[in-house]
């Protein structure tokens, strides 16, 4: 096993990148823990490859710092740094066998080869990958080259390991199999993981903390739970999950709390931004939220609407429900219990189910 | 066979064999084999030529006895008997003489005779030049390489797409004006009063016979052939993924070791055609030498060749020239091969 | 930073190397226009187009250029069918076979041009066939018919498969499926390959030189003026040659540019 190395942690204080005119990331302070899995969510172009490029040293932030481990990194390239990086193709070299592969850090460092050798085939080991060590990378399958990527990356015993989407080339049940494996690793190494994807799911399942990234823009860090339950903006809400959308007019606010009127009625939701009576507002409401009231049933949220179409989806069911305030999708657990009751449909939310945020730009508008 | 003609039908496929054929056999391979089998006889004197030569001097003895007898037999008794002798003595001397033309023709008539001597007539001076030859071509392939090397990485991996598409492009047009033209430009210029002989002349050195040297055909030769280093590298290149040279570098690579270790493994079939090819140009190079020494310098081994076959008209000894040429290129076409560890497959772009 | 550092040296590097590729053409080029013989730039006498109107009444200039053609037109007719057979053959061969075949069909590039040259000779000659433009027509096919195969078998990997299937089960003869489906689907690189076959005919010397016997080309004619360089008259052909490779060079661009756009359209 490895002689498990402590992570670093990690800090960028007003770093900003520009390419000519074009501000790929704007200026950004950001602390990540030592020992830490942080991932940067965003979609394609947002700056998070560029965050990564900042860390790994191949580029110098235009302004601003970048610290690892409490040292500033200006001037120091990638071969010195306290990192190593995944790439997404995996840039594993082709002409070389698994072994060289994960021994090239090593051999770079002058280890004699006998040396090198041995360690290589220990981390493959590690990796589950023991007897491989002397095919080329071409003769293993997208998981076996995705591990033999990781033991390559470890092998010059890193601090911080960056990821730069290394799952995305594989197919769905590999993928949800790595991201167990990399959590794993990360817990067993104790090395700081920064982990760069555009895939909610991977971000939110692996994650100690998440940071949302759009325009150049960190928008919101925090726990899987906080970014998805709590989003701090109308992108973030959009981005992350499905979600439904009510815009309105606030119209009275009370104990964090706002009543905003839509065009499907009047609702109570949580007002994290303190928006005050009269502002455009918008009330974001996840599909699982909203529930199928029974006849007589009470919610502190009420609206009615007439069903479009039913997809039963296996363990949950989503219906698609005209409303005034437009479609919106309601995800139901499937208890068995079969079909729906004819005639119109009664949906409700309790008053801290959504949430209220000013009209800004949504995933859809980025995308 | 049947592949083909269940693919194309009969007579499409046997057309596609005939021209192949033609080809493959008429074009490439038979002209070689004559080639090589006229390197290996020559027209010589018959065997047993001392025999015969010995044997018509007999005959010429023979002739001459003849002639003492038939004086003799004027002298006999009777005029019936002297006709008979005369008669008898004539008749065998147009034998003999029949006999002595017949073994002249075969003693004159040289016969193909099998043999290596065509390759031993290169003799020390034309062996030393085969030697130059050669090794120019070995130092002006290095040197294309030292030269091209970094030009090729900087074009295809430094340079932004569309402003290395247009680099090439510019470098096209050198590459595509003819051999000749580039040759004659540096004939120009090293010309003993051409502009380098100027130049350092303002210097006061000079003016330096470059062309009587011998010494501008290896300059001319760099430059003519050096683009055919450049391309072939630039396209294997091309082809290496930045994240290849990143990932080396990450993991603690220096410049260097990224080149030995990533770049130049990934080149290995680019170098193999840029060095095979600048190495065949340069050997088997006849503009060079011709229009840069103008006959002032010794002449390379190309132009011995050409002496051999058109000047000298041996023909035997040419194609012997000819075939350690091509010895020497095929040989090195199978140690690039080796050496870099390509397969033919791999070298056609 | 340290990279920016190198970069910069290989900036100039880079430069130097234009420099070296480009000033002996530009030197040839002056010396054409200059009104001095023989060619040369240290003595500048003025700017004259003489040297053209004298290359214009060269006689053996046009004989050498009438031949040029002849022999190109000829090359292409007998090197584009035997290269296409070569591809195609080679398509449909076992693994073995098919490397044996193309290492000879490759052979030719890796031979010396004057090889080529001689052995043609030698073998017309065993048939008492003397040099002449025949043989040169033959020695240039040998490896120019080489450049033709790869271009078409490159073309050749390229194509679906399934269509000349498709053809065939709907009916078409193999030869029918051949001239619908497989010909069109050429055609680009026939095109291509016949203008590759034109310039290396036209600009080939080393092979042609040895072939030719009394006979001369355009090209070999200039190599015979070159070496003593008595008249600038060839430094005005150099710039037609040059003018015409320039033209061909941004028309090729053009084309590739134009091809590119029509792709990007359709896609």
């Amino acid at each position: 096993m490895t002689p498990t190395p402590s992570g670093m942690d990690i800090a960028l204080s007003g770093a900003a990148v520009r390419f000519g005119t074009f501000q790929a990331v704007h200026p950004t302070d950001l602390t990540i823990e030592a020992g830490e899995f942080f991932s940067i969510l965003g979609p394609s172009g947002c700056g998070k490859t560029t965050i990564l490029r900042l860390l790994s040293g191949f580029l110098d932030p235009s302004e601003g710092e970048v610290r690892i481990g409490g040292q500033p990194m200006a001037g120091i390239g990638p071969s010195d740094r306290p990192t190593a990086l995944i790439f997404q193709n995996l840039a594993l070299f082709p002409l070389m066998t698994v072994w060289e592969n994960v021994a090239f850090g090593l051999e770079m460092r002058g280890w004699k080869t006998a040396r090198r050798r041995a360690r290589a085939f220990e981390l493959l080991d590690m990796v589950a990958l023991g007897g491989q060590g002397d095919k080329l990378p071409s003769e293993l399958s997208g998981g076996q080259r995705q591990r033999v990527a990781i033991a390559r990356a470890l092998a010059v015993e890193p601090a911080v390991l960056l990821l730069d989407e290394p799952l995305s080339a594989l197919d769905l049940k590999l993928r949800q199999h790595m991201r167990a494996e990399l959590k794993q690793l990360q817990e067993t190494t104790g090395i700081t993981f920064v982990y760069i994807t555009h895939d909610q799911g991977e971000a939110l399942t692996m994650s100690d903390r998440v940071a949302v990234m759009n325009r150049g823009r960190i928008v919101q860090v925090g726990s899987a739970d906080d970014v998805y339950d709590r989003p701090a903006t109308a992108f973030v809400a959009t981005f992350v999950g499905e979600m439904n959308r009510l815009p309105g007019r606030i119209e009275s606010v009370a104990e964090g709390r706002a009543r905003i009127a839509t065009a499907g009625g009047s609702f109570l939701a949580p007002n994290p931004g303190g928006l005050a009576p009269g502002a455009e507002a918008v009330l974001f409401l996840r599909p699982e939220r909203l529930h199928l009231l029974a006849p007589g049933e009470a919610a502190a949220n009420v609206l009615e609407g007439g069903l479009v179409r039913r997809d039963m989806e296996g363990a949950f069911s989503t219906l698609i429900v005209e409303t005034g305030a437009g479609r919106l999708t309601v995800q139901r657990v499937n208890s068995g219990s079969g079909g729906l009751p004819a005639g119109p449909l009664r949906l409700g939310f309790a008053d801290r189910a959504g949430v209220i945020l000013p009209a800004g730009e949504t995933a859809d508008d980025a995308a | 066979m049947t592949r083909l003609r269940r693919s194309f039908g009969a007579p499409l496929a046997a057309l596609i064999v005939l021209l192949t054929g033609i080809w493959v056999l008429g074009l490439i391979a038979a002209p070689q084999v004559i080639m090589i089998e006229q390197s290996l006889w020559k027209m010589d004197r018959p065997a047993g030529a001392d025999e015969l030569s010995v044997q018509i001097d007999r005959l010429y003895n023979r002739l001459d006895m003849l002639a003492l007898d038939r004086a003799a037999a004027r002298t006999l008794s009777t005029p019936s008997a002297t006709d008979a002798k005369l008669a008898q003595i004539d008749a065998e001397r147009a034998a003999v003489a029949a006999e002595i033309a017949d073994l002249e023709t075969r003693e004159s008539t040289p016969v193909r005779t099998w043999t290596l001597t065509n390759y031993a007539q290169m003799g020390q001076a034309h062996l030393r030049i085969f030697a130059k030859t050669i090794l120019a071509a070995l130092a002006v392939t290095a040197i294309a390489f030292a030269v091209c090397y970094p030009i090729a990485f900087a074009i295809a991996k430094l340079e932004p797409p569309r402003r290395a598409a247009l680099i090439m492009l510019a470098l096209v047009i050198p590459y595509a004006i003819n051999e000749l033209l580039r040759v004659f430009a540096w004939q120009m210029i090293l010309n003993y009063g051409g502009p380098l002989n100027a130049a350092l002349g303002l210097l006061g050195i000079g003016p330096v016979p470059f062309l009587e040297s011998g010494s501008g055909v290896f300059v001319a030769m760099v430059y003519a052939y050096i683009l055919f280093m450049v391309f072939p590298l630039y396209n294997v290149l091309e082809t290496l993924d930045m994240n290849q040279i990143e990932a080396a570098r990450d993991l603690g690579a220096k410049t260097w070791q990224i080149h030995r270790r990533i770049v130049l493994p990934h080149a290995r079939p680019g170098i193999a055609v840029g060095c095979i090819m600048t190495f065949m140009l340069s050997a088997g190079s006849y503009s060079v030498p011709y229009i840069m020494t103008r006959g002032t310098a010794a002449p390379w081994f190309a132009q011995l060749v050409y002496n051999r076959f058109f000047q000298a008209s041996d023909w035997n000894v040419g194609a012997a020239y000819a075939v350690s040429l091509l010895a020497v290129c095929t040989g090195f076409v199978f140690l690039m091969m080796r050496l870099l560890k390509v397969r033919l497959r791999d070298i056609a772009k | 930073m340290t990279r920016t550092g190198s970069g910069l040296l290989l900036r100039i590097y880079m430069g130097v190397f234009f420099l070296y590729m480009f000033l002996p053409l530009a030197i040839m080029v002056a010396a054409g226009f200059n009104d001095y013989s023989p060619p040369s730039v240290t003595v500048w006498k003025g700017f004259t187009l003489h040297w053209f109107t004298e290359l214009w009444q060269d006689r053996r200039m046009w004989s050498g250029l009438a031949n040029s053609v002849l022999i190109a037109g000829a090359v292409i007719a007998l090197a584009l069918p035997m290269g296409l057979a070569g591809a195609l053959l080679l398509g449909r061969l076992g693994s073995r076979a098919a490397g044996v075949l193309y290492t000879a069909m490759v052979s030719p590039l890796l031979t010396p041009g004057i090889i080529l040259g001689i052995s043609t000779v030698i073998f017309w000659r065993g048939l008492d066939v003397s040099a002449g433009l025949f043989t040169a027509i033959l020695a240039q096919t040998t490896f120019i018919a080489s450049y033709t195969m790869l271009m078409f078998m490159a073309r050749l990997q390229r194509q679906d498969g399934a269509l000349e299937e498709a053809a065939l089960d709907l009916g078409a003869t193999p030869f029918q499926a051949f001239r619908r489906i497989t010909l069109p689907f050429l055609r680009p690189t026939i095109l291509t390959a016949a203008v590759i076959a034109f310039l290396q005919s036209f600009e080939n010397y080393n092979t042609t030189m040895f072939a030719i016997g009394g006979e001369h080309t355009l090209v070999t004619e200039i190599g015979s003026r070159m070496r003593f360089g008595l008249s600038p008259a060839i430094n005005a052909l150099g710039i037609l040659f040059i003018l015409a490779t320039v033209a061909f060079a941004l028309a090729w661009a053009a084309l590739k540019a134009h091809e590119r756009r029509a792709a990007e359209q359709a896609t």
